[in-house]
């Protein structure tokens, strides 16, 4: 966990995060592995997630599911469970581990402050606690994912020192 | 002329004296001031010169509206054209006075004025027109250099940021009616959002008496506790400093923020904040403009509107005239008049174009009891005065013409509601016989209008119409008494211009004050036609300038109306159009310069690839090593010479990690990865892999990679760097909306793995030491066959392929480990000889073996066919995406351009990328007759092993042409290279190189 920074009402954390993308129609199917391999079962509705203290699982889209472990994970288990998942010739699952990067933003000003850098609409009304959205911040692809009191932002690894960047930018401005 | 101090009873006090340097004069105002209001503070009368004579210009607004008071603000990089109306000036800040040579007293360019018969309307489109050259040569460069209004800005490095905002409502103007309204908001379930241009709220009660209590609070006292209420609810969010500048569909609002008014520009703060706006209801309260009367002269210094007048008083506590005269032709004037009476200065003389019988009582007693002279009836004939203000003639009620000295004229021609944003919103505004003046009818998005931006002049209704208005929201009914001693009415008579006595060639009636358009102008412009009021405007320029014609253009419309004979509903408007006043592009850009122009996307060795001395390329928004320099003196040629020589001879490898990544996987992925692309895929073993076209509906390459069978249901296919992201939506499309009945999905891996390209005859022995468990001999891994490795804690894909025409593996990591595997290559390789190469090598190399790249030897008019890539075609298979398209007649006809390979016939010559391939030995210097063009040279490289330049051309049926001569153009001379055309492969045609 690397901090970015750490300023009244804003806080950011780096994370070092597993990530699993899951495609797949056969919905008990799927349900089944998942949840022999960590206990939750996927969530039914697009854009909502179900989480514990180890594991969040998101329904982007009808078809496409993300499973992100919150904590240091064996990276063979990981691949593990891709496998037991690819084992389903109808269910496509890949490993996001290490191409994606992992931002945890909390404090009381996180909205104002997020808004400087997407359009999206914030407001608990809106994006309640435990849904998640696919959208532009700071001009590139990122998921954002509202958990209690605070969100996880996901983009693509190679977008990292930009990212870092703009965050740390707004933050100063 | 002498200004008074109004400092104790404004919004402006005179505790903090503030020094300001104008034309390099050093003055004094307050805390608070406007760059205008300082300066009238000051007596200075002429702070400009105008656009087109030069003719000296006063202050005529208080506001945004304003047309003449422009600067440039030498401490803020030199930023021109700043409303002096609306700037706050600050200690120790420099102002410039605009479009004057060498001061603003003695300009040379006056001698426009002096010339000014000549510059009719019209007068630019009709005058430059020959002799043939005169435009580009000498026409052009003068008229550039004598546009414009400032000077441009220094360069210098923004920070304006952008700012996003999620609410319910919007209130624009926090003035009467927008404190009223969102006083209704306070602490409900409603997310609002008050946008107020100034910087303390209150809008027009700050600057005029009209309201005496409200809810028998003095109005300062009630707009405190109003905006300590809301200040408390936390549901309210207040913007000052903040103009709305533009509403687009969806109630998406721009509004600007100037985080630095009245300070110096912060080095570490923002100086603008452009706030983007989402909102379900729109509230305009944005109040109403004043608009002026033309007549002859009335533009010269000392000349102003009179609301703005009142302004000075209350807003910014200066009187800038003690003994003004007030000209109008309604009873807006009133408050004017007894706010000048009160404060103990009496008015010169008050012209009234109206007949005494419709002025209201009040204003008639106190022009009675304070001895003011009085012409009711009349009008201003027109203004004399040497570069100010010193004689005004007044046409009286008998239609005589008598004189009046003064120094100031307060003028009002009516007031327009402020409707700019509300047509920016579509909506549909209405003339209105009683106020003369268009009003809002039918709002098109969720907009409400308020006040007098909704044409209600009348204090006493404001209540009223906001309970009715905002009676859509469950919110309590407002119960607040208003006091108000003004007139009910407006009770306006319709006054657009005044006839002038005095004709001269000199004086001039204007209707467009900052871009210097005349009422004569306009009858001009009609009489040649141009009556339809979109060509009038632009055939005289009137209304475009900055403020578009704020305080006019509905003047304009009403004396064409008059010229056409026509009611002004049916004459119409100009549109009003983004933004409301001028934006900075610094706002516009917000972050999105320099270092964040454009995102960057880097690979997981790109800190490797920085201590080397790589030199980047940027391919999309990556960026991928160039070529590597050995030391700082080697260039580019020679880097990449030096990279292909080496990588022939020894190794290299290369950072490939950029290329698109696609894995699929399904029950019915063969079928779909068999529809997707043109090569067969259902006899192809599991664990090989295929160079593969992909096609658009039309035929044509739309993108090429390599696809890897693990088995029937499972795929992964590679892209070209650029070409990721489309092909990725395009396939997803495809399975979604084409081939709903086929189980596949889709996934981009394009981060997942770190991509190595390692090529070079030595290659094969580098991959042993690095992975020493996989036996990588001809027989166990094949060309274009691939093997999963364990290493580490995860698991890297060896393919077997190569771009280069050597010997070579692709390698798909974690990025995880890319850079210690990476850096792994280097510990192994080094004495092999490894060197790292980039991608204008990589350019070379394929270029010599004759392999080509989508988008630089294809163009998106390219078919396979074209490219003798006709083996890559399954002909057996039922369908694929572009199919049908390559039999079309077109496609498949004789004569299409088809790629070759080119060499000069005397190889030291260089052939040049892009120069057309033709057939003749040299191109006349002036083209009198179109030259035979045969195709151009796509690709071109000095070959260091060939030692000569081998190329490549897309030229017509190239295919017939092999071993014919032609010619290639060259950009610096007419004279052309000989070349023969031969088959596009130039090393290694038998592949021994590659399947070694």
């Amino acid at each position: 966990m690397k901090e970015i920074f750490s300023i009244s009402g804003i806080d950011i954390f780096q994370r070092d995060f597993n990530q699993i993308m899951i495609r797949g129609n056969e919905h008990e199917q799927l349900n089944q592995i998942i949840n022999t391999g960590v206990s939750l079962n996927l969530p039914n509705e697009n854009l909502k997630i179900v989480s514990n203290d180890n594991i969040l699982i998101a329904k982007h889209s009808f078809d496409q599911w993300n499973l992100i472990y919150f904590n240091d994970q064996n990276y063979r288990d990981v691949l593990k469970l891709v496998s037991n998942l690819n084992s389903n010739n109808q269910v496509l699952a890949s490993d996001y581990s290490y191409g994606q990067v992992y931002f945890d933003i909390s404090g009381e000003k996180k909205n104002y402050y997020l808004n400087k850098l997407t359009h999206f609409d914030l407001r608990l009304k809106k994006f309640p606690v435990n849904t998640m959205a696919q959208t532009l911040i700071a001009r590139i692809d990122c998921s954002i994912y509202h958990l209690k009191e605070k969100y996880i932002i996901t983009c693509n690894k190679s977008f990292e020192d930009y990212f870092t960047q703009r965050l740390a930018d707004s933050i100063n401005l | 002329m002498t200004a008074l101090n109004n400092n104790n009873n404004s919004r402006v006090t005179d505790s903090n004296k503030v020094s300001f340097i104008f034309d390099g004069k050093k003055y004094f105002g307050f805390d608070g001031d406007t760059v205008a209001s300082a300066l009238l503070r000051n007596n200075i009368k002429i702070v400009g010169r105008s656009f087109k004579y030069h003719r000296p210009r006063g202050i005529y607004t208080c506001g945004i509206e304003e047309p003449n008071a422009l600067v440039q603000i030498l401490s803020e990089n030199d930023e021109p054209n700043t409303r002096a109306t609306v700037k706050k000036i600050y200690s120790g800040i420099k102002i410039l006075s605009q479009n004057r040579w060498p001061s603003l007293e003695n300009d040379f360019g006056y001698i426009n004025n002096l010339l000014s018969p000549l510059f009719s309307a019209g007068f630019y489109y009709k005058t430059f027109m020959g002799p043939k050259g005169f435009w580009k040569n000498i026409y052009e460069p003068l008229i550039r250099r004598s546009a414009g209004l400032g000077k441009p800005p220094k360069e210098f490095k923004s920070k304006s940021i952008h700012h996003h905002h999620n609410v319910d409502i919007v209130i624009v103007g926090a003035g009467l009616n927008g404190l009223l309204a969102a006083s209704k908001f306070i602490d409900t379930d409603y997310d609002v959002l008050i946008l107020e241009q100034d910087n303390i709220l209150g809008g027009s009660l700050n600057s005029s008496q009209k309201i005496k209590t409200i809810d028998n609070l003095d109005t300062r006292a009630w707009i405190k506790k109003t905006e300590d209420l809301i200040k408390k609810s936390k549901n309210i969010k207040i913007l000052k400093n903040t103009l709305a500048t533009s509403y687009n569909q969806i109630n998406h609002i721009i509004a600007l923020e100037d985080n630095s008014v009245g300070k110096p520009l912060a080095s570490h703060k923002p100086e603008l904040i452009l706030h983007k706006i989402r909102t379900k209801h729109t509230i305009l309260s944005n109040g109403h403009i004043e608009r002026l009367i033309s007549f002859r002269n009335n533009d010269l210094p000392g000349i102003m509107l009179a609301g703005s007048f009142e302004k000075y008083i209350f807003r910014y506590g200066v009187i800038p005239e003690a003994e003004p005269i007030i000209f109008t032709n309604n009873s807006s004037t009133f408050s004017l008049l007894k706010s000048l009476v009160d404060l103990g200065c009496k008015p010169k003389a008050y012209i009234d174009a109206r007949d005494e019988s419709s002025i209201e009582k009040g204003t008639k007693n106190i022009l009675e009891k304070n001895k003011i002279p009085f012409y009711f009836g009349s009008e201003v004939e027109g203004c004399d005065g040497n570069k100010k203000l010193e004689t005004i003639s007044i046409r009286n009620k008998e239609k005589k013409i008598e004189k009046v000295s003064g120094s100031m004229l307060c003028i009002s021609g009516g007031l327009n509601p402020d409707v700019h944003l509300f047509t920016q919103s579509k909506g549909l505004i209405k003339w209105d016989e009683k106020y003369l003046t268009f009003k809002p009818e039918t709002a098109f998005q969720n907009t409400i209008t308020l006040g007098s931006a909704n044409g209600n002049f009348n204090f006493k209704r404001v209540i009223e119409e906001i309970n009715e208005k905002l009676s859509l929201f469950k919110i309590n009914e407002l119960k607040i008494d208003l006091e108000s001693d003004c007139p009910e009415d407006l009770n306006i008579i319709e006054l657009w211009e005044t006839n002038n006595e005095k004709k001269s060639f000199w004086s001039k009636s204007f209707i467009d004050i900052q871009n210097d358009v005349t009422t004569k102008d306009l009858h001009q412009a009609v009489s040649e036609g141009f009556d339809r009021i979109e060509h009038l405007k632009r055939f005289t320029t009137n209304s475009m300038g900055t403020d578009q014609g704020k305080i006019s253009s509905i003047n304009s419309l009403g004396i064409v109306s008059k010229i056409l004979k026509k009611n002004i509903s049916e004459v119409g408007t100009t549109i009003y159009r983004p933004p409301y006043a001028p934006l900075s592009f610094s706002a516009i850009a917000g972050r999105s310069t320099y270092e964040f122009y454009d995102p960057t996307r880097k690979t997981s060795i790109h800190s490797w690839h920085v201590k080397n001395r790589a030199i980047f390329e940027d391919v999309g928004q990556w960026k991928r090593p160039w070529y590597f320099k050995k030391n700082d003196k080697e260039t580019m040629y020679e880097a990449v010479q030096r990279e292909s020589k080496e990588l022939r001879n020894a190794a290299g490898i290369l950072d490939g990690s950029t290329l698109g990544k696609i894995e699929i996987k399904g029950k019915d992925a063969l079928e779909f990865v068999n529809l997707i692309y043109t090569n067969a895929f259902t006899k192809m073993k599991p664990m090989t892999a295929r160079y593969a076209l992909m096609l658009g509906e039309d035929g044509m390459i739309k993108d090429d990679g390599i696809v890897c069978k693990i088995n029937d249901q499972h795929f992964i296919v590679t892209t070209t760097t650029g070409g990721a992201a489309k092909v990725l939506s395009d396939m997803e499309e495809y399975a979604q909306t084409e081939w709903p009945h086929l189980n596949v999905y889709l996934n981009s891996i394009t981060e997942q793995f770190s991509t190595f390209n390692i090529s070079g005859p030595k290659s094969r022995a580098i991959m042993r030491k690095v992975f020493s468990d996989v036996d990588f001999s001809n027989d166990k891994f094949p060309f274009m066959s691939f093997k999963k490795v364990n290493y580490l804690d995860t698991e890297v894909r060896i393919l077997r392929a190569s771009f280069t025409g050597e010997l070579g593996y692709e390698i798909y990591v974690t990025p995880k480990y890319g850079l210690e595997l990476w850096e792994k290559f280097f510990r192994y390789g080094e004495n092999l000889g490894l060197i790292p190469y980039g991608t204008e090598t990589m350019h070379l190399l394929r270029a010599e073996k004759g392999y080509i790249v989508v988008g630089q030897d294809t163009d998106g008019t390219v078919t396979p066919l074209d490219l003798n890539l006709n083996w890559m075609i399954g002909k057996n298979k039922k369908d694929f995406i572009g199919k049908r398209s390559l039999s079309r007649s077109d496609t498949s006809r004789k004569g299409r351009k088809q790629l070759v390979g080119i060499l000069a016939v005397d190889r030291s010559k260089i052939i040049e990328e892009g120069q057309h391939v033709v057939e003749s030995s040299s191109i006349p210097s002036k083209i009198k007759f179109p030259v035979k063009y045969l195709g151009h040279i796509t690709s071109s490289y000095h070959s260091p092993t060939l030692n000569h330049y081998v190329a490549m051309a897309m030229i017509e049926g190239g295919n017939n042409l092999i071993g014919k001569k032609f010619y290639v153009t060259q950009n610096q001379s007419s004279e052309n290279i000989s070349v023969e055309i031969v088959k596009p492969v130039f090393l290694d045609p038998e592949n021994k190189r590659l399947l070694s």
